[in-house]
């Protein structure tokens, strides 16, 4: 009690001094959780599109070159597809049939954006000897044409993407990345249903739910499949151009009907699983030596391609950010042990007398390390509390980040304009396969981790030791006659 | 009872070498009241710092009971204080954040005893210098004189052998000088301390045992006093 007595006076004496060095420590502190929360944010946003664009189960990703340039480099055409006027009116075109089209009708077709693989492909990276688990996707655009009701008005379309995932593998698809909202997901008896998960924006805009049904692939000398909706998926907020549907990819196999190198039963997309997180390397370099032609990325390689302010943020966060934060750490710390041992100093006599009642020195250095002490965990108390203060003004009012990630063909979903057209398609589109890329909007949400807070309040009392150990040096020399002569 | 025998204290200024104490021999029996007078910078309070283990003498022997204060360990010195020596200064030296009581209990925090016991016996200490009723005030809102007895009940509330007073009414009037002086006898010899008292006040110095003289560095005994 005399302890904490001794402790809270002198504390009160120099109250302005010991505000001084907690606002000192606190700011430095708020600073690492600010600079912490911000910079585990941005690397959050990061990896959120990462896993969103690939699912969270998969470390590897196989994707063919694009459908129009073909596996071996040549570029390929396919059979017309589109709407044509003509002598003979208003007519829809596919793989070389025509049909007439009236004013309202809609023509789907179905094609993949990337060359195929076939499912050897897909059981020889499954047996590779660092990969645990393999699953083929296959990724369809769905161009959707429809003959206008006036004359007035050319024809209209959009694209939405169906993503056909093995229900056998669900962790193994982008679908995983994403909650379940309303109905369930796929299961494996679901192989061969013409059932089908939507996306909540896309069912929003269609009007969807669970038992509603929705056709896909109508077009000439195809017949369309009906698809009943089983439930709805939201994808995190990283992913905010998500596939629109998702198939059992055995339909998705089955639907295809835009002209390419695909055939029945084959995937476009190969997600592979590494056995640790440290085989991932390995396991990239064995697929590019079984696939030479194709595009094996890991989240580690995809992470370096990725631009967009959310890198720069990221970049921003760990780099400056954690420099500011450890010069104004220092600056802290350097403040709070001068002003320490100037009060020390001041004290001389007072120890003095301490030591000539028979005091030993540690009791003389705890009351000071005491004092210190207290000052670091205020500090470390007011710190974190600026560093959440920080972290949600930041959070707050920080631009939602964008993140591009080239190499992947995204033709933009529920009606949004593309252009990465589908070959053939009949409307305008351009696809330059070497710079098409997929940029995702990425809100910024910093985490105060427990980590964080626990590293904040070490450096805090860290900072309060440091300030007492040098005061404590200076007490543990002092010469008691030396101390007692000193004018008061 | 100390026996100093050939205690010598020098203090390096700069290159000087300047010496406070010289050849110093001196035999102080228990109980007994020797009060040391001389001018500023002779060497009173340096005597006053080696006899309370405050310093270590350059050269001769301080004993207290038979041992060498300059054997033994800082610790085991800082011991010695906490047990068997009070001090009382000129500046009176409390601690200005801690009330009159928590003053006098501080003396008492080296010896271990326990949160009562510290309350009851600095109870009593406060009581014997008349200031009970002062036990919650800080040192500003006490007289000079006050502190003083502040002072004197701190350093007695330990129940020590040896009381060491360094001009202990240099800071106070002439009255109040005289109920310091009046306590500090009376308690002397209720308690049959060892009392040295430094004063440059002859009339002080006239009221203990024996009286000694420093000039420079040299202390020269004087047999007369009131209380021989």
């Amino acid at each position: 009690m005399f302890f904490v007595t001794y402790l809270r006076r002198e504390l009160r004496r120099r109250m302005r001094q010991a505000i001084f060095i907690t606002l000192g420590l606190a700011l430095g502190v708020s600073l690492v959780v600010t600079v912490a929360a911000a910079s585990a944010g941005a690397n959050r946003a990061e990896s959120g599109v990462l896993s969103a664009l690939y699912g969270v189960g998969t470390n590897v990703t196989v994707t063919g070159p694009p459908v129009m340039v073909g596996r071996f480099g040549q570029v390929k055409m396919g059979g017309l597809t589109g709407i044509q006027v003509n002598a003979n009116g208003v007519e829809f075109c596919h793989n070389g049939k025509c049909e007439k089209a009236s004013p309202g009708q809609s023509f789907e077709s179905v094609g993949p954006p990337y060359s195929a693989f076939s499912s050897a492909h897909v059981t020889a990276v499954a047996r590779l000897h660092d990969v645990s688990a393999a699953a083929g996707g296959l990724l369809l655009s769905v161009n959707v044409q429809s003959i206008p009701t006036t004359s007035s008005s050319g024809p209209s379309g959009f694209f939405f993407s169906v993503d056909g995932v093995d229900t056998g593998h669900l962790a193994l698809s982008p679908l995983s990345a994403g909650t379940i909202i309303s109905g369930h997901s796929f299961t494996a008896a679901d192989a061969g249903a013409d059932v089908t998960v939507v996306d909540s924006g896309y069912a929003a805009s269609h009007n969807l739910k669970v038992g509603s049904a929705i056709t896909i692939g109508s077009a000439p000398g195809v017949t369309s499949v009906r698809f009943t909706v089983i439930g709805i998926v939201r994808q995190p907020t990283a992913a905010s151009t998500p596939d629109d549907v998702y198939i059992p990819l055995a339909r998705a196999q089955a639907l295809q009907t835009a002209p390419g190198p695909a055939e029945t039963g084959e995937v476009d997309m190969i997600y592979a699983t590494a056995a640790s997180a440290a085989d991932i390397p390995a396991v990239r370099h064995e697929i590019a030596a079984l696939l030479p032609h194709d595009t094996v990325t890991t989240q580690a390689s995809l992470a370096g391609e990725v631009t967009g302010s959310v890198k720069s943020a990221a970049s921003l966060a760990s780099d400056l950010g954690r420099w500011l934060a450890v010069l104004v750490l220092i600056a802290a710390f350097a403040v709070a042990c001068l002003l320490t041992v100037a009060a020390v100093t001041r004290r001389a006599r007072e120890f003095g007398m301490l030591k000539a009642l028979g005091w030993q020195t540690p009791r003389i250095v705890a009351q000071v390390l005491g004092e210190s002490l207290a000052m670091g965990v205020a500090g470390a108390a007011v710190g974190v509390g600026l560093g959440f203060a920080g972290a949600a003004i930041i959070g707050t009012i920080a631009p939602t980040l964008h993140a591009t990630v080239p190499g992947l063909i995204a033709p933009t979903l529920s009606g949004a304009s593309s252009k990465a057209a589908m070959p053939g398609s009949g409307l305008n589109g351009e696809l330059d396969p070497a710079t098409a890329s997929h940029m995702v909007a990425v809100p910024l949400h910093p985490p105060v981790t427990a980590g964080v807070i626990v590293l904040a309040v070490l450096l805090a009392v860290a900072g309060g030791l440091l300030a007492g150990g040098f005061g404590s040096w200076r007490i543990a020399r002092l010469r008691p006659a030396t101390a007692l002569a000193l004018v008061a | 009872m100390y026996q100093l025998t050939g205690v010598t204290k020098l203090y390096q200024k700069g290159r000087r070498t300047v010496p406070a104490v010289t050849g110093l021999d001196l035999i102080i029996e228990d109980g007994e009241w020797l009060a040391v007078q001389g001018r500023t910078g002779h060497g009173k309070s340096t005597l006053l710092n080696l006899l309370g283990g405050l310093d270590r003498p350059t050269e001769g022997t301080v004993e207290l009971d038979g041992t060498g204060l300059g054997t033994l360990r800082e610790t085991q010195l800082t011991r010695l204080r906490a047990e068997k020596i009070g001090f009382i200064f000129q500046t009176f030296n409390l601690i200005p954040t801690l009330s009159a009581a928590e003053n006098v209990e501080a003396a008492l925090i080296p010896l271990g005893a326990g949160h009562a016991e510290r309350r009851a016996r600095v109870d009593v200490a406060l009581d014997a210098v008349a200031l009970a009723d002062r036990a919650a005030h800080l040192p500003t809102e006490l007289s000079g004189g006050q502190q003083q007895r502040v002072a004197i009940a701190r350093a007695l509330v330990k129940e020590p052998t040896v009381v060491l007073a360094d001009e202990p009414t240099g800071n106070l009037d002439e009255d109040t000088r005289d109920d310091i002086i009046a306590l500090l006898e009376k308690l002397w010899r209720e308690r049959g301390l060892t009392l040295v008292l430094v004063t440059h006040d002859t009339a002080i110095a006239r009221r203990a045992q024996r009286t000694g003289v420093m000039a420079n560095g040299h202390l020269t005994i004087r047999q007369d006093s009131a209380n021989r």
